[in-house]
């Protein structure tokens, strides 16, 4: 995180309420979901897109928040990403209508493509490989439920995958990331 | 903003609601744009530069099944809908806007047409024609939708605050700030009977009166769309298709309540939506609905947005308020409730999306235009996402009080003829599983909760038989699990408990105590959690334990997951899905290494009339064969076919027929009969004399094979096949019966007495009738009846014109049968070519030998004369909605058709006869099946029953399944071990991974020629040559090789 976005970030902060003050908690928390937007801000500022130790201490330090609470807030929500994420992203939809449709083989055929040693059914699946070329993450569900199963790439949304139509994907794209 | 602004704001929106000039109109909602109608706006735009086309961007239809959808329109005539647009049609699209000829022409393929819209608080007529093509709400997926909430939604542009203004939009608004009450707009939602959309139902105009009530220096309104539900999103599309009907509602809201403030909670993975709904606010500020003093009242209103996190118990009120507060979302115990203190310790109001966009209707047009919508308690409608297995999915609305059947086989219109469809899970994670029997229940908040499931946010994920209800409940409580905050014990503890028994149970390691276990868990997790997360997770166990309970014991007492989902309880689909279980990737990779006797060993210990099989099996295995995503499925059936014939050939077998007499097990002293030589009869007595025991088989005819020899042609199955394959049961000393039938010859009750088991293995050959006047008349012949007694020799010669009715395979045989006696055969079915259930290779090889085959011909009467058949008189139906059984159902059409014939084969299905059975105690069904265990076939005492007589007419590798199973749990019962996985042998083949594979064809066995099989029985495949075998087994992808994780297309 450069020092730009840690400013944007506690200047969003600092922006005082239109309506109520104080109302008992602290001023920089009555922006309805500041905290949750600056740290939001900050990992998209981030190349790896994560949060490192330093940019939570840096969010704690501009915001006056502690430490704890910062980092309670950045472990809670799925969203947010501890350790760096590579390039480019596969998410792979695990919403019950892509469960149906078989997203698990889907996700078992990422993992395996990209050369994720392991994967265990029983544990929340991220991985990113050694290079920070590929990060194959799940998705609670992206919406897009009519169309499963759904793998997202780099943002973009491919409907009704097999596992052939996304062989043919992460070939090219690891053919594209690695040229 | 005032009246005038407004009309001349309306004025300007019109120009592009009802242009005009041509439109073209795309539905850019996630899922038109996950199908590439981007691509196709962006090559309409192009396409139309210049001309004076209108090309817009609109919401979503809800189809999503058939994105992109593309709305054409010229003035003076109907919308027209197309579904599936391609880009590269963008040019002809524009063309069409421009040339009446052309769009003449490209009306042939639109799928409907909107001659008026109704937008609730307006109405449009757009013009009349094309009678020929249906309306949109004649369309099946549009059939009883009432589009109340999505009035708007793929109408106009959601971008475009004039459109919504323009339709009625902020009138509700206007209404009320020219002159209502807050009161006067609570009781007017009160009145209303409206209910929380997102699942509780509780009754919105109490929490509004409850939130009005209390006095605060400040309150808040707070939308939740932390739509959080897997397999659920109207709440995305509702934003993304018309955002300003969600800030009407809430600022209207915000006005009865008296908050300053709102804010739209809504989750991050949706993009779109918030993107929409920023510029919808903004606009709106713009105009001046939102911020100070809005339409010029003294009442002024702020609106923004919090992005959530990803984090489902966000979607519990208290926790989304902690949420909001910046803090991590754990929910808080109520009292106090929201409206008492909230947000900052202020009063607050949350409502779910829906709600909120009903808001607008109900207060412009009324509460009593609403309480006519839906039922007495549960007024209006409610928007569901219809997905999973169902052939058209996407977004219904529908009023409160539909029955689900409707849902799922009207605007679904099912799985498909091949798939039946087990169960609907609503709800969500904290929804439970309806069962297909209880499909007649009508959708509202307290008949989904009277069977254990709830209405919930409106996730209605369907589920076929390819799917395990025990994966279903594992895979809701690992998300509830993972989703827990672990603020409190029960929830916390309590998930991760079931987590860890369900994941036991799916990995073949749980105990009959689990499911106590589970049921105790559940019931504690419900009553004792926090919140609404923790007390509904529960609701997916019990549903399943409930309804599903026979999956469990499946999964636990014989470690067996029939969908085919529980990874570790199978090889590989194709051996799970075969009734038999046969290790076909093991004999397949022994092929390819040159071990034909081990191979051909493989196939015998695990099904006993390999050759036979391989001929008429209905392939189990083939239709879940993972390479027929690739191509082609494997010709499972085929190879071991050619295994068997190649061994008998070179008269190999008797080694290993040998060898299997040489290791029976010691004699037990044990006596077991078994009525019926058929399919099941014959698995049944093979495991079990194998053994040790000594088995007696009673079978009414003079040989054994049952439907094998005396119901399938020679042409399918030669009988020198199954009199080989039968000699193995002599040499194991099975001792046979003949020409003897129980209950005749000699009482049931002499050998349930005399033996220590007593297997029922009859079968199902009593033909039905049809029941219509004539079925008497001399020439009419029931159709197995009829096939039996020709293949004994007994049936008199046919007449020349033959007419078989029904369209199984009993009446693709007896007419292929007859086309062989020389005569000109038409076959009639009530029903389409698709719906036939007869194996689509028998119906093909009909086609080939020139048989007529007539379609949608519903029988009426037999016509006679001189005392003999003439012809039958049908109806013609035409094909109607989808039934339970996943196909259309026929209809009854004018017209009636007489075909003349001499003799008339009625093959309408078989049912069990078991009259016999009923004096003697043993329970039967309404249908005559014999009710037995689902799992080990036990009937009652010492009596099983197995094959046809239990299921009624299914395959007949199903019957040796079934034989097969009891002969195991028979073997159990009888000497109280468990020995039966001796009786089969690892023989090592090789566990190496194929290369990467390229696409190929199934290896096709030469055939005889069509012209050459009339006046003969000759069979029809030669089988496979050994290069093709080696060729067709290289073709596996060998799913079963997976312990290191690694698929093998790598």
């Amino acid at each position: 995180m450069d020092i730009q976005s840690v400013t944007s970030a506690s200047a969003m902060l600092d922006r005082k309420p239109g309506g109520v003050k104080g109302a008992g908690s602290s001023a920089a928390l009555a922006k309805p979901g500041a905290l949750l937007m600056a740290l939001e801000e900050a990992q998209r500022a981030c190349e790896f897109s994560y949060l490192s130790e330093e940019t939570l201490r840096a969010i704690a330090a501009s915001t006056g928040e502690p430490l704890s609470r910062v980092y309670s807030v950045a472990t809670f929500y799925s969203f947010f990403n501890l350790t760096p994420q590579g390039k480019n992203t596969i998410v792979v939809c695990r919403g019950t209508a892509c469960h149906t449709r078989g997203s698990l083989a889907l996700l078992r055929e990422a993992a395996a493509r990209l050369g994720m040693p392991e994967f265990r059914e029983d544990e929340e699946p991220s991985f990113t490989t050694d290079d920070k070329l590929f990060t194959v993450r799940t998705v609670a569900c992206f919406g897009q439920c009519a169309l499963a199963p759904v793998v997202s790439i780099n943002g973009t949304i491919f409907s009704r995958i097999t596992t052939s139509k996304l062989c043919t994907l992460l070939d090219g794209l690891k053919k594209g990331a690695r040229r | 903003m005032n009246a005038r602004e407004m009309a001349a704001m309306a004025a300007r929106g019109i120009v592009t609601v009802k242009p005009d000039v041509p439109m073209i109109s795309v539905g850019l909602g996630t899922c038109g744009i996950g199908n590439g109608a981007d691509v196709l706006f962006d090559a309409l735009v192009d396409a139309a530069s210049g001309g004076k086309v209108l090309v817009k961007k609109a919401g979503c239809f809800g189809f999503c099944a058939e994105e992109p959808l593309l709305m054409l329109y010229r003035p003076g005539n109907p919308i027209l809908l197309f579904g599936d647009v391609k880009a590269s049609k963008a040019g002809k699209f524009v063309d069409a806007a421009c040339d009446e000829k052309v769009y003449n022409k490209l009306a042939k393929t639109a799928r409907a047409k909107i001659s008026n819209w109704d937008f609730r608080t307006s109405a449009f007529d757009f013009g009349q024609g094309f009678p020929e093509i249906p309306e949109w709400n004649e369309m099946p997926f549009f059939k009883g939708q009432e589009k109340l909430v999505l009035r708007d939604c793929g109408l106009i542009d959601p971008e475009n605050l004039e459109e919504y203004v323009a339709v009625g939009g902020y009138g509700a608004l206007a209404k009320v700030l020219g002159g209502m009450s807050p009161e006067e707009g609570i009781a007017e939602v009160t009145n209303a009977r409206l209910r929380g959309r997102g699942g509780a139902g509780f009754p919105t105009g109490i929490k509004w009166k409850m939130m009005r009530q209390n006095v605060a220096p400040a309150k808040y309104v707070i939308c939740n769309a932390d739509e959080g539900d897997p397999g659920a999103y109207m709440n995305r599309n509702e934003i993304e298709s018309d955002p300003h009907m969600l800030i009407e509602g809430m600022v209207l809201g915000a006005y009865a309540m008296g908050a300053a403030t709102g804010i739209v909670y809504v989750r991050a993975e949706y993009p779109l939506a918030v993107e929409r709904l920023r510029k919808a606010i903004a606009d709106a500020y713009a105009a001046g609905f939102l911020g100070e003093r809005i339409m010029g009242s003294n009442f002024s209103f702020s609106l923004e947005i919090v992005s959530g996190a990803g984090a489902f118990v966000c979607g519990e009120e208290t926790a989304l308020i902690a949420s909001v507060e910046g803090k991590a979302g754990r929910p808080l115990p109520r009292p106090p409730f929201p409206a008492q203190k909230g947000y900052l310790g202020m009063p607050t109001n949350i409502n779910n999306v829906e709600t909120w966009c009903n808001v607008p209707v109900i207060i412009a047009r009324g509460a009593s235009y609403f309480t006519d919508i839906g039922t007495e308690k549960s007024p209006g409608t409610k928007v569901f996402s219809l997905v999973g297995k169902v052939k058209n999915t996407g977004l219904v609305e529908l009023p409160l009080g539909t029955p689900l059947a409707d849902i799922v086989y009207g605007m679904g219109e099912g799985a498909g003829a091949h798939k039946h469809i087990k169960a609907v899970q609503t709800g969500g994670p904290s929804g439970g599983c309806i069962p297909a029997s209880k499909f007649d229940v009508h959708v509202d908040y307290e008949s989904l909760a009277s069977l254990g499931a709830i209405m919930g946010s409106g996730g209605m994920v369907v589920m076929d038989q390819d799917n395990c209800m025990v994966d279903v409940a594992k895979y809701f409580v690992s998300f509830t699990s993972a989703e827990s905050c672990g603020k409190c014990a029960p929830c916390r503890e309590g998930l991760s408990q079931m987590l860890r028994i369900l994941t036991a149970i799916s990995r073949g390691e749980g105990g009959a105590e689990d499911l106590v276990e589970l049921d105790r868990l559940a019931r504690v997790i419900k009553d004792s959690s926090l919140c609404g997360l923790g007390q509904t997770s529960a609701n997916p166990v019990l549903t399943t334990l409930e309804y599903f309970r026979d999956e469990y014991e499946s999964h636990i007492l014989e470690k067996r997951c029939d969908a085919g989902t529980c990874e570790s309880l199978f090889e590989a689909l194709c051996e799970n899905s075969c009734p038999l279980h046969m290790n076909i990737p093991g004999y397949l990779a022994l092929l390819e290494d040159g071990r034909i006797e081990d191979a051909f060993e493989l196939t015998l210990r695990d099904n006993p009339l390999p050759g036979s099989m391989g001929r008429i099996c209905h392939f189990h295995c083939q239709m879940r064969c993972r390479r027929e995503t690739l191509d082609e499925p494997v010709a499972q059936g085929e190879i071991h076919r050619y295994l068997a014939d190649t061994m008998y050939k070179m008269g190999r077998e008797k080694d290993v027929w040998a060898r299997l007499v040489k290791e029976k097990k010691p004699a037990t002293g044990r006596t077991v009969a078994i009525i019926g030589a058929g399919p099941a009869g014959l698995a049944a007595s093979f495991y079990l004399s194998r053994l040790g025991h000594d088995v007696t088989v009673f079978d009414s005819k003079a040989k054994a094979g049952g439907i094998l020899r005396y119901g399938i042609p020679g042409y399918r199955l030669p009988k020198d096949i199954l009199d080989k394959e039968i000699e193995l049961w002599k040499k194991l000393g099975v001792k046979f019966v003949f020409n003897t039938t129980v209950g005749k010859d000699v009482k049931f009750d002499a050998i349930r007495s005399q033996y220590d088991a007593l297997i029922v293995a009859v079968g199902a050959q009593a033909d039905k009738r049809l029941g219509v006047p004539g079925e008497d008349l001399p020439g009419v012949h029931p159709g197995y009846e009829w096939l039996e007694a020709f293949s004994l020799g007994k049936a008199k010669k046919p007449g020349r014109r033959a007419l078989v009715i029904g369209g199984g395979n009993v009446a693709i045989d007896a007419a292929r049968t007859l086309f062989r006696q020389d005569c000109e055969v038409t076959v009639a079915y009530r029903r389409s070519k698709a719906d036939m259930p007869a194996n689509a290779i028998e119906l093909a090889g009909a086609e080939d030998e020139g048989i007529r085959i007539e379609f949608m011909l519903q029988p009426l009467e037999i016509l006679g004369e001189g005392g003999k058949v003439k012809a039958v008189r049908f109806r013609v139906m035409r094909a109607g909605g989808i039934d339970p059984s996943g196909r259309p159902k026929p209809v009854e059409t004018d017209r009636i058709v007489d075909i003349p014939c001499d003799d008339v084969y009625i093959s309408v299905g078989e049912r069990v006869e078991s009259a016999f059975l009923a004096s003697e105690g043993i329970p039967a069904l309404k249908d005559g099946r014999i009710a037995a265990d689902a799992l080990s076939g036990r009937a009652v005492g010492n009596v099983w029953a197995i094959g046809d007589a239990v299921t009624g007419p299914a395959t007949a590798a199903e019957a040796m399944g079934l034989g097969k199973r009891t002969a195991k749990a028979v073997d159990e019962e009888l000497m109280q071990r468990d020995v039966f996985g001796t009786l089969f042998r690892d023989f090592g083949h090789s566990m190496d991974l194929p290369p990467e594979p390229l696409k190929t064809q199934m290896c096709r066995s030469k055939q005889v020629p069509p012209e050459e099989r009339r006046g003969n029985f000759q069979e029809i495949s030669m089988g496979y040559s050994g290069e093709q075998a080696l060729v067709e087994a290289a073709r596996c992808l060998r799913c079963d090789i997976r312990a290191n994780a690694r698929s093998p297309w790598r």
